[in-house]
C-alpha cells in the first residue's frame, strides 16, 4: 500500500511538473550544482539503500561551553537520511532538536562524532544545503524577489541566471504578484513561503527546517503543510524538518525521528507507511491516528 | 505602508504640508502678538524689534545678511561631513574590533563629557582663527551622536538573520554591506540629525569666538553695535540655515529609507 504510493509519487514528479519548468529555470540550477543528480530525479527511492544515503551522521555528541557551566544537549545521535526521504526531528520543548539541524546545516561546531553529507564531513555551512528557521527573517529593506535571490549574492552566482528561477518559485508558492512588494506588506504565513522560496532558490539537495510553521495560526499551517509536500513531491529534495507538532510529524514524513528530553538520544524511529501524496483527509484515517498515537506514547514515556 | 504611489516624494511634501498647517497658525499667531505688544507697549528696539522691522533689515540688508550665511552654511556642512567620516567609522569599527570597543570606545564615551564648547579656545591657539578651528570645533561636537547610533544599529541587527547568512555562505563582508550596514541605517540617519544640528551650534560657538566672519560673528558684532534688529535677524536666518540642512538629511533619508522600519519581523 504504501509502496504504491511512492510509486506514484514518483511518476507525478518523473514528468509533468519537472518538465513545466522554464528551461533557464532548469539551465540556471543545474550548472551551479554541486554533487548528486538536479532535482533528485530519477534517484532510488527505497530507503536505507546502501547507496543512497544522503546524511550519515555517528555517535554525536554536542555540549555548550556557557560561562557557569556545560551543557550536554545533545549525547549520542545517530541518524541515516536517504536521498530525497523526508524524516522528522520530535521532541519535547529544549532537547536540542534546533541544536541537532544546525550542525547538520554545518552552523554549529560539534563536540564529537560526525555529520557526513554524501560522505563528506560538515566542516561549515554548504552550498548544497537550504535552510529554513521558525520566523522568515526576511530583509525588510529588500523586495519579495531581492529576498528570495540573497542566497545567490551571498554564494556569489550571477543573479541574473537566477531570476526566472525566482519567479517560478514564487508563482508556484502563489506569491507571483508580490515579487516587488515588502515583506511587511506580507502576511506571517506569506513570508514563511518566500524564506521557503529563498531557501531553494539555489536548488540545495538538502533542505534543513527548524519548526518553520511554529508561529502559525491552524488553519495556515495545514496549508503550508500540504504546499510544502506539494514542493518536495516536485524538487525530490532530502528534507530535515524539526517540530513538535505529532500530528505535523506523521503528516509530513517518510520517517519521524523521536529524541528525547535533554541530553538528546533517539529514543525511537516510526516509519510513516501511508499513500503519498497525502491530504488532510488522511489525518482521519485510523491508521494516521495509530502513527500519532504510537509517537505520542514514544514522547511521553 | 511601502508602496511606491503612496510614498512618493511629492505625495509625503503634500502630507508634511498638511501636517505643518495647525504649526503655521500658531507661528503667525505669536508673530502678531509680538508685533502688537511691542507696539501696545511701545518696548525700545534695542531691546525687542517688531517681527516687520526684523524682516525689513532681512529684505534691506539682504547682502550683508547673505555674505555671512555662506562660511556659515558651509563650514556645518564641512564640519559635519567630517563628522560623518569619522563618527561612523568609528562606530563600524567599535562594532567589529574588540581592541576598539575596550580600548576606544570608553574613551569616545568619556569625551563625551567635556564641553566641547570650552575646547574652542584650544582649538584657536593651536589652528588660528581661520576656518579650521571652526570647522573642527563643528566635527568634535556632531561625532559622538554619529559613533554611538552606528555602534548601536550594528549591534541591533537580529543574529538569527546573520545565522540565515551564513547558512547560505555568505562572507564577513557580506554580511556587513547586506545586513548589519541596512540594519544600522535608520540608527545612523537619526544620528545624522542629532549631528547636523550639532554642527551649527559648533560653528556658531567657534564663529563667536573667532570673530572673523560668518553669522555667528554677525550677531556678536551687531550685539557690539545694539544692533538688535540685525543680531535678530541674523539669529532667523541662521535658524533657517538650520532648518534647511536638518530637511537635507530627512530627504536623504526618505530617498534611501523606503522600508517599514517599525516593523519587527
Ligand atoms: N548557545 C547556547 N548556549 C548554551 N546552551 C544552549 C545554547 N543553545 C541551546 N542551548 C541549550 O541546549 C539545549 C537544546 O537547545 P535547542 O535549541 O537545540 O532545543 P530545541 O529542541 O530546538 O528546543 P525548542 O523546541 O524549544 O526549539 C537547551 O537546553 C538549551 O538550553
Ligand atoms: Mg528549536
Amino acid at each position: 500500500m504504501g509502496q504504491g504510493g511512492r510509486d506514484q509519487r514518483q511518476i507525478q514528479s518523473g514528468q509533468g511538473l519537472i518538465d513545466a519548468r522554464p528551461a533557464t529555470w532548469r539551465l540556471g540550477s543545474n550548472n551551479q550544482t554541486g554533487p548528486g543528480p538536479p532535482f533528485g530525479a530519477g534517484r532510488d527511492r527505497g530507503f536505507m539503500a546502501e547507496n543512497s544515503v544522503h546524511v550519515q551522521i555517528a555517535a554525536l555528541r554536542k555540549i555548550y561551553q556557557t560561562r557557569r557551566e556545560e551543557i550536554e544537549a545533545i549525547h549520542n545521535v545517530d541518524m541515516a537520511v536517504s536521498e530525497g526521504e523526508f524524516v522528522s526531528i520530535l521532541g519535547p520543548s529544549g532537547c536540542g532538536k534546533s541544536t541537532l539541524l544546525m550542525a547538520v546545516g554545518g552552523l554549529l561546531p560539534i563536540s564529537g562524532g560526525s555529520i557526513e553529507i554524501d560522505r563528506d564531513a560538515v566542516t561549515g555551512p554548504r552550498r548544497d544545503t537550504g535552510v529554513v528557521f521558525q520566523s522568515p527573517v526576511l530583509m525588510p529593506w529588500r523586495t519579495i524577489e531581492k529576498n528570495v535571490l540573497f542566497p545567490i549574492e551571498s554564494l556569489g552566482l550571477r543573479v541574473a541566471d537566477y531570476r526566472d528561477g525566482a519567479a517560478a518559485l514564487l508563482e508556484m508558492t502563489g506569491l507571483g504578484g508580490f515579487a516587488h512588494n515588502f515583506p511587511s506588506e506580507l502576511s506571517g504565513g506569506m513570508q514563511q513561503r518566500v524564506a521557503i522560496c529563498r531557501a531553494l532558490i539555489h536548488n540545495p539537495t538538502l533542505l534543513l527546517m527548524d519548526e518553520p510553521f511554529s508561529a502559525l495560526d491552524a488553519i495556515t499551517r495545514d496549508a503550508m503543510n500540504q504546499e510544502l509536500l506539494r514542493i518536495w513531491q516536485e524538487f525530490q529534495k532530502t528534507v530535515l524538518f524539526v517540530t513538535h507538532s505529532i500530528r505535523e510529524a506523521v503528516f509530513l514524513s517518510d520517517r519521524v525521528f523521536v529524541m528525547s528530553p535533554r541530553p538528546a538520544v533517539i529514543s525511537k524511529i516510526v516509519e510513516i507507511d501511508l499513500p503519498r501524496p497525502r491530504t488532510l483527509e488522511i489525518e482521519e484515517t485510523p491508521e494516521f491516528n495509530v502513527y500519532v498515537a504510537e509517537l505520542r506514547k514514544a514522547i511521553e514515556g | 505602508m511601502a508602496r511606491a504611489d503612496e510614498n512618493s516624494i511629492p505625495a509625503q511634501i503634500a502630507t508634511q504640508a498638511v501636517n505643518l498647517a495647525p504649526a503655521t497658525v500658531i507661528s503667525i499667531a505669536i508673530l502678531v502678538l509680538w508685533q502688537v505688544i511691542v507696539v501696545v507697549l511701545k518696548i525700545p528696539e534695542a531691546i525687542l524689534p517688531t517681527p516687520t522691522r526684523i524682516f525689513g533689515v532681512m529684505v534691506e540688508r539682504r547682502e550683508l545678511l547673505l555674505q555671512h550665511t555662506w562660511p556659515t552654511a558651509l563650514q556645518c556642512i564641512y564640519g559635519f561631513l567630517l563628522a560623518v567620516a569619522v563618527g561612523v567609522g568609528l562606530g563600524i569599527a567599535i562594532a567589529f574590533s574588540r581592541l576598539f570597543r575596550t580600548g576606544v570606545y570608553p574613551l569616545v564615551i568619556a569625551f563625551q563629557v567635556v564641553p566641547k564648547v570650552a575646547l574652542a579656545p584650544l582649538f584657536i591657539v593651536w589652528f588660528g582663527l581661520g576656518t579650521t578651528s571652526r570647522i573642527l570645533l563643528a566635527f568634535v561636537i556632531a561625532f559622538f551622536p554619529m559613533v554611538v547610533n552606528t555602534f548601536a544599529g550594528i549591534q541591533s541587527t537580529d543574529p538569527v538573520m546573520i545565522r540565515m547568512a551564513r547558512s547560505f555562505s555568505a562572507s564577513r563582508w557580506t554580511i556587513f554591506s547586506k545586513i548589519e550596514f541596512p540594519t544600522a541605517l535608520p540608527y545612523i540617519f537619526s544620528g545624522l540629525k542629532i549631528g547636523i544640528t550639532f554642527a551649527v551650534i559648533g560653528i556658531i560657538v567657534a564663529e563667536f569666538v573667532t570673530a572673523q566672519e560668518g553669522l555667528g560673528y554677525l550677531i556678536v558684532f551687531s550685539e557690539g553695535n545694539v544692533d538688535t534688529p540685525m543680531l535678530m535677524a541674523a539669529i532667523f536666518v541662521l535658524s533657517v540655515v538650520g532648518v534647511i540642512l536638518y530637511a537635507l538629511i530627512v530627504l536623504l533619508e526618505k530617498l534611501v529609507i523606503r522600508w517599514d522600519v517599525g516593523q519587527k519581523l
